[in-house]
């Protein structure tokens, strides 16, 4: 799953930490789309633009579109900038295209924009980058848009995170064990459940992807394997089963007041055994004393009513 | 049967309720109706909006929330002038279909929408919204689903307590020509038709506001203040608050605002602790209940709370909300394969209920509560194991 992130467009956010590095992910995905034909721009603010393409060759160099902010970010040389506005404002200028092809924006990384520009602004306009292409209407004319922003966790705190997670479509968390490295891949598309996955994986020196099967694969659900499922039936006091012959005896039970439409005699004793008590058993009679303070209603309206 | 005399000759005296009574024998509080009222001395008389119903409980004016049952633990239904508020769940799953059964009810009661979000076209919002199902045809499909879903062990007809097996669950079965609260097949679209029918306003956002404002602090976002301009001038201008007392037939004005807070509308409560606009959601809120009180309107706001860092902040808009409902969905968490929970898809917690002109709200009895998305309704149910 890891080779057709890009394949459904949108954000897709790379989650990684000191421990396991993602820059040279997102040059294994960018290579990728470049050889898929499609259009590459980065945003190179992080690191130069020699490191940057160092390990690519001349072909893929070639199609990639590099914007450079890392060796003049406040634009003081004031040489002319294809993009004046700074990182915004080359993002915003690729709201405005109209080519059919396929896009990828490549940010490196998201996190130098996230530090230095207002999260909300950033939001809106990575939002209105990567839906470009959601409108029904007119879907033919404009190409599929992937941002891929590399995100170093630890900078920040929970809530401007949490927010572009909110907005991604598909969130790669770094990880790994033993010097195996995986990606915790959640995919979420707008109307339906999301799936994650765990995919193992190494890069290999030319940037190309290598998919491996690691220590533990497959999609782990959230549930945490050391704690078995609990079965609460377990070690109770008192019997929950009933055994073949339990059960039976309890079916065959005939109930009080229930009488079935037959008339068997049976069934006719004892109806007539519950509803009317019968005059030589040892029924209990009941000696009412009437007190002076008792009320006894002489015209009881319910002496008319004939069971 | 004295007390039926008295009141007898107390309705003799009211001319009309005298041959009301005897027509029908069932009682002889007769309420005055309209034909008795020829003069224009009329006495009250009910507002008979579509769509709408009084309360019996404080006779405020409901319209339904699009989920009968979702209107009856609100007490019948979403009162006039407040606001519902639905706090999402994490993957913003089932909140957008609450809203989206809101509109989708408002259309097929000729209300008037106001769709606002950040995040979508509200044209696109509309073309999704789901199919009513009407009358004699829906019964069946209703029935078909309840049976199809019924586990084995529940279909063994109870015995000895067999008095429980009669007991309603809490979802009610589509009543055939309603005018109050429909069903809707998630599963498909509402027709092009009723769509185009209906008269709508749609706010997006990014189309409205340009993107090189100033904010001063302690002051609205501008998203918010072009969103209560804009709701104000529809109120205004299509007459919802009394101002253009014409002839119209007066109707219901259906506002859903999606994501407010959202780091989309420029707010920065999901981002920040302690950021510059802390008090524009809070003060939107309160400018947005007195519009909704002067007017003939109920609103819908969806907002990602798990989202907000600061958590006095939800205390806030909690309180400045009417109907406050939270989504709470089982993906991603441990309940999810909890054996216990397997036949929901999450638990819906009503979190507050306003108390409009009561001392007390009419809360209903049961606090534990679990929807699921069957194929195509949304049920609420009352969740017995917990």
């Amino acid at each position: 799953m890891l080779d057709s992130l890009l394949a459904l467009g949108g954000l897709v956010l790379l989650r990684d930490s000191v421990e396991w590095e993602g820059r040279s992910l997102l040059k294994a995905l960018v290579k990728k789309s470049a050889l898929c034909g499609e259009q590459v721009h980065i945003l190179g603010c992080e690191v130069s633009e020699e490191e940057f393409r160092e390990g690519f060759d001349s072909d893929i160099n070639n199609r990639l579109v590099y914007h450079d902010f890392f060796r003049d970010p406040l634009n003081w040389s004031k040489t002319e900038e294809a993009f004046p506005g700074g990182p915004l404002g080359a993002l915003r200028a690729m709201c405005k295209r109209t080519d059919p092809v396929p896009v990828t924006i490549a940010l490196d990384s998201l996190s130098w924009l996230l530090l230095r520009l207002p999260c909300t602004t950033l939001c809106q306009v990575l939002h209105a980058v990567s839906h470009q292409d959601s409108c029904p209407g007119d879907s033919s004319s404009v190409g599929k848009v992937s941002v891929l922003g590399l995100l170093h966790e630890e900078l920040h705190g929970p809530g401007p995170v949490g927010a572009l997670s909110s907005l991604a479509q598909t969130e790669v968390t770094l990880g790994g064990t033993m010097g195996q490295a995986s990606a915790h891949i959640l995919c979420r598309r707008p109307r339906q459940r999301p799936t994650d996955q765990t995919q193992w994986f190494s890069i290999l020196p030319d940037f190309s992807l290598d998919l491996q099967e690691g220590p533990s694969v497959e999609s782990q659900p959230y549930s945490d394997p050391h704690i078995p499922p609990v079965d609460p039936t377990t070690h109770l006091t008192f019997n929950l089963h009933l055994s073949k012959k339990e059960r039976e005896a309890r079916d065959s039970l005939i109930l009080p007041f229930q009488f079935s439409s037959e008339n068997t005699k049976s069934s006719l004793l004892r109806q007539q055994a519950l509803l009317r008590p019968r005059p030589g058993q040892a029924t209990s009679h009941i000696f009412y004393e009437p007190d002076a303070y008792d009320d006894l209603d002489q015209e009881d309206p319910d002496d008319d009513l004939d069971i | 049967m004295a007390a039926v005399a008295t009141c007898g000759s107390v309705a003799a005296s009211t001319g009309s309720a005298v041959a009301t009574a005897s027509k029908s024998n069932v009682t002889s509080f007769q309420r005055r109706g309209p034909r008795a009222s020829v003069t224009n001395d009329s006495g009250p008389r009910l507002v008979s909006i579509a769509g709408t119903r009084p309360s019996v409980r404080n006779g405020q004016l409901l319209v339904s929330t699009g989920l009968p049952a979702l209107d009856q633990l609100l007490g019948g239904g979403l009162a006039v002038g407040t606001v519902l508020l639905i706090e999402e769940d994490k993957y913003n799953i089932y909140s957008p279909l609450l809203f989206k059964y809101f509109l989708a009810e408002g259309i097929v009661n000729g209300h008037t929408l106001l769709v606002a979000s950040a995040k979508e076209d509200p044209a696109n919002i509309l073309q999704e919204l789901p199919a009513p199902l009407l009358d004699d045809k829906c019964k069946k499909e209703f029935d078909e689903d309840v049976y199809n879903h019924k586990t084995p062990e529940s279909n063994i007809k109870m015995k000895i307590a067999w008095r429980y097996q009669l007991l309603p669950k809490m979802e009610i079965g589509p009543v055939s020509s309603s005018r109050f609260g429909h069903y809707y097949d998630a599963s498909k679209r509402m027709p092009q038709e009723l769509i185009e029918a209906s008269n709508w306003h749609g706010f997006f956002l990014p189309e409205k506001i340009s993107s090189t404002l100033k904010v001063e602090p302690c002051s609205l976002t501008p998203g918010y203040t072009k969103l209560l301009q804009f709701i104000q001038n529809i109120i205004y201008e299509e007459g919802f608050d009394g101002s253009n007392p014409q002839k119209k037939q007066r109707n219901i004005l259906r506002i859903g605002i999606q994501n407010l807070g959202s780091p989309l509308w420029g707010d920065d409560i999901c981002c920040a602790e302690n950021g510059g606009n802390s008090h524009s959601l809070t003060k939107f809120l309160y400018v947005l209940r007195g519009l909704l009180r002067t007017s003939l309107s109920a609103c819908i706001i969806t907002m990602p709370t798990h989202l907000i860092q600061n958590k006095a902040i939800i205390a806030r808009v909690t309180t400045l909300s009417d109907v406050v409902v939270g989504l709470e969905s089982f993906i991603g968490s441990e309940r999810e394969t909890n054996p216990l929970y397997k036949d929901y898809h999450g638990l819906i917690h009503i979190r507050q209920i306003p108390r409009l002109n009561n001392l007390i709200c009419d809360e209903s009895d049961v606090k534990d509560l679990a929807f699921k998305l069957k194929r195509k309704l949304f049920t609420i149910e009352v969740d017995f194991i917990s």
